[in-house]
């Protein structure tokens, strides 16, 4: 009897054979041990008898390798049967642990996590709170003596409080950071739609099947390697600082010539000064928009990838071109997508070194003025976070969720 | 011939319901015929219709559609219905962009092909030629003289070997710490349910939103005095200072807060949803806990997305140069050194810092042998680069 109840593998109730896994899974986790606990509340459970009509017996699954838990219970189930072969109405109930499965589920994820919730109050949320805190403060580093000297114990950055005063010369005396910070959005406003656009079109031709298709992804994936690195950098320079070889004629090709004319052939040429200045940059910077959308066509492509073959056919079937098939099928199964991507390329952007406003606040922390380029940091920071917030919410009312 | 035309469908359309396709496709026959020739016809057509109706239906519209030519459509358009007219006019347009399409496209990625592949082409040109002709105008493309020892006077100004072996080893121990604590910490957020989840995840995506540059010198400052509790200053009269040893890049990989580690939880988690839970509970009922379950079903089941996300790791950490120059102020790896090559070659070369202007094609050389490796490593994994990447869950 107690045998075939220990060895019972189909669970009946799934919270009972669950609680009876917590047991099995004990021992390998230290925070709470139901081995040792086990016992003493099997044994409760069996003297104290309840209607085994209201709760049937857990029909418990011990396997042969547990051996603390499963001498438990064995112990505990053939105390019952012989109290039972003397005559006395014993009934069992066993309630393995008092943790129920949920709450133990999530012990386990706390867990999980444990180490990068140490590592983020560590190295995220406290250096977040006290780049704040400079931000409010005059700092001060001082190396061991001169801290001893300032009645510290410890080498460190100190602060003292100053009324704001880093946000308030931000926005009144400081002469370049506003206009840095003007420049620094517009560029960022454009170039993440251009590069989202240009991103899904070259996904969407990636997509398709042509010969040569590994050769042509392997090359449109070749900046994800290089583009976040010093070397583009250095290319970059070079390109702009000769100005005699080749990379001059290069850019000039698309910068004046093509696109110029390729616009006055359309008939759009300066029909408005902004919006042929927004063409000419955008053109003259394919290079740049080519070496920082890798990423982007390839969560692009990752997302054309889920959409099923059947919608494919459906639509064939129903006559789809290829343009109603893209803005009535492709579209929307990518579209959570596109606000992914528009997020990463805004961020990119944003935080990408070559950004005259992260230049400043560089250059300022180099100089060991920790207090205001942290002002400043975080005041470019609440503004595009501003910015995300509102750009997540227009967005969201246009994409389409599948699940949903 | 009206009568013809009216005649045609409507039979059809009793005997091939919901088939539109049907009355237009069976229609130019009789179009391409004069009008004399339809009334003699008129007789023979309405009895060969109902043979006609028992083929396949899929394989009559194919074969009806392929008959008629293009120029056929443009030679008998005006003659169409207006059904017809939109018919045709989309097997049209199909065939036309079915030829069109592949040549623009052919265009369109050789040309951007072309553009991403343009850096790397001047710089491998630049690289092999003196300095002397940079300035040529006569030279383009090949240079006149070719020279290696940019090369070897480069892989000697930056110590080449040593720096590589440094950045391999800080690399790929990172690396690896950083994917196997963020797939952990992703598979808690996939498959657990805990109080303030919610909120927990939040600060993943404030991870990945706040950039490095907000809290990097907070946290330099935890490396430069590191301190555990006071524990250090007590036993050894100060902290200790984890500036420029590997361990200021270790612990924040080890404690998921390395380069782009939100980025990666995120991808995890996205990736961990994606799996069957059945895989779980099977390994459940087989009696292994969480963690166990963890490493021997999930891990091998999400083991090429575990590639990926490694390799991702390895670029960004290979091409990082932001975070590293806080933590190494020797330079000690492959992008610090090239962020200062001008300094460093015209140093080795003239042993006095010049103009950078003058040692292009040193830095051209220094900048392939940077990328090199990596560029070796995508070459054998590229497989799993862009495969994987699409099994990674990121579209999910």
């Amino acid at each position: 009897m107690s045998d075939e109840r220990n060895f019972d593998l189909a669970g009946e109730a799934e919270v009972n054979t669950e609680a009876a896994e917590e047991v099995v899974t004990a021992p390998a986790e230290a925070e709470a041990a139901p081995a040792a606990e086990a016992a003493p509340v099997a044994e409760a459970a069996a003297e104290t008898p309840v209607e085994e009509t209201a709760e049937p017996a857990a029909p418990v699954r011990v396997s042969a390798h547990n051996t603390a838990a499963a001498a438990a219970f064995n112990a505990a189930n053939e105390e019952v049967d012989v109290r039972r072969k003397n005559g006395e109405k014993v009934q069992r109930k066993i309630k393995t642990t008092k943790i129920s499965y949920e709450r133990k589920k999530s012990l386990y994820g706390y867990g999980f996590i444990a180490l990068w919730a140490i590592g983020t109050v560590w190295l995220f949320l406290i250096p977040v709170i006290t780049s704040l805190w400079y931000s409010l403060s005059d700092t001060f580093l001082y190396a061991k003596q001169d801290a001893l000297m300032h009645g510290m114990t410890t080498a460190g950055i100190y602060t003292e409080w100053n009324d704001f005063g880093n946000y308030i010369k931000a926005f009144t005396s400081d002469t370049t950071f506003l206009p840095n910070l003007g420049t620094a959005l517009a560029d960022i406003g454009p170039k993440a739609v251009v590069i989202l656009i240009f991103s899904l079109f070259i996904a969407v031709i990636l997509n398709q099947k042509f010969r040569g298709r590994t050769l042509a992804r392997s090359i449109f994936f070749l900046p994800v390697l290089i583009a976040t690195g010093p070397v583009i950098s250095v290319i970059n320079g070079d390109m702009a600082s000769q100005g005699v070889s080749e990379a001059s004629q290069f850019s000039t090709l698309f910068k004046t010539d093509l696109v110029t004319e390729l616009m006055e052939f359309i008939g759009i040429y300066n029909i408005n000064q902004t919006f042929t200045d927004v063409i000419k940059d955008i053109t003259s910077d394919v290079l740049n928009l080519v070496w920082n959308s890798g990423i982007q066509i390839l969560i692009f492509l990752s997302a054309l990838q889920t959409i099923p073959p059947s919608a494919k056919e459906a639509a064939s079937m129903e006559g789809a071109t290829a343009w109603e098939f893209f803005w009535k099928i492709t579209f929307p199964y990518i579209s959570p997508m596109i606000l992914s991507n528009l997020v990463y390329t805004i961020i990119d952007a944003f935080v990408s070194t070559d950004n005259v406003v992260m230049e400043q606040v560089l250059g300022l922390s180099r100089d060991w003025e920790y207090g205001y380029s942290a002002a400043l940091a975080w005041i470019y920071f609440a503004i595009i976070a501003a910015c995300l917030g509102v750009i997540t919410v227009i967005v969201n009312r246009f994409v389409f969720y599948e699940n949903d | 011939m009206t009568d013809n035309n009216m005649e045609f469908p409507t039979q059809e359309n009793v005997n091939v319901a919901n088939q539109p396709a049907e009355d237009v496709t069976s229609a130019p026959q009789s179009e391409n015929m004069t009008a004399a020739e339809a009334m003699g016809d008129a007789a023979a057509a309405v009895a060969v219709a109902p043979i006609e109706t028992k083929k396949p239906k899929k394989e009559k519209k194919k074969k009806d559609d392929y008959r008629v030519s293009n120029f056929d459509i443009i030679k008998n358009y005006r003659h169409y219905s207006a059904k017809e007219k939109k018919h045709y006019r989309y097997i049209f347009w199909r065939r036309v962009s079915s030829w069109v399409w592949p040549f623009f496209r052919f265009i369109i990625v050789f040309g951007l092909s072309f553009v991403i592949l343009y850096p790397i082409l001047y710089m491998i040109s630049t690289a092999i030629r003196p300095q002397a002709e940079m300035n040529d105008p006569s030279v383009m493309w090949i240079p006149k003289t070719i020279r290696f020892e940019n090369f070897v006077e480069i892989w000697n100004a930056i110590d080449y070997p040593n720096t590589l072996w440094n950045t391999l080893v800080l690399n790929i121990v990172s690396s690896i710490l950083q994917v196997a604590t963020c797939a952990m910490t992703g598979y808690g957020f996939a498959r657990f349910k805990f109080k303030g989840k919610g909120i927990l995840f939040g600060i993943v995506i404030m991870q990945i939103i706040v950039p490095t540059q907000i809290i990097l010198i907070p946290q330099y400052m935890q490396f430069r005095y590191f301190d555990v509790f006071g524990i250090f200053n007590a036993l050894l009269g100060d902290s200790i200072s984890l500036v420029d040893t590997n361990w200021a890049m270790y612990i924040p990989a080890f404690f998921c807060n390395g380069i782009r580690a939100g980025l990666f939880i995120y991808l995890f988690r996205q990736f961990f949803r994606g799996l069957p839970k059945e895989l779980e509970d099977a390994a459940y009922l087989d009696g292994c806990g969480p963690f166990k379950t963890f490493i021997s079903v999930m891990v091998p089941n999400a083991a090429s997305s575990f590639l990926t996300v490694f390799i991702f790791s390895i670029v960004w950490y290979w091409n990082d140069y932001y975070v590293s120059s806080m933590y190494f102020t020797q330079g000690n790896t492959i992008s610090l050194k090239i962020d200062s090559i001008a300094t460093l070659i015209s140093m080795y070369l003239y042993n006095e810092v010049r103009n950078a202007s003058d040692f292009l094609v040193w830095m051209e050389a220094g900048c392939l042998l940077a990328i090199a490796p990596i560029v070796i490593m995508y070459v054998f994994l590229q497989k799993y680069f862009t495969e994987g990447i699409e099994r990674a869950g990121l579209a999910n």
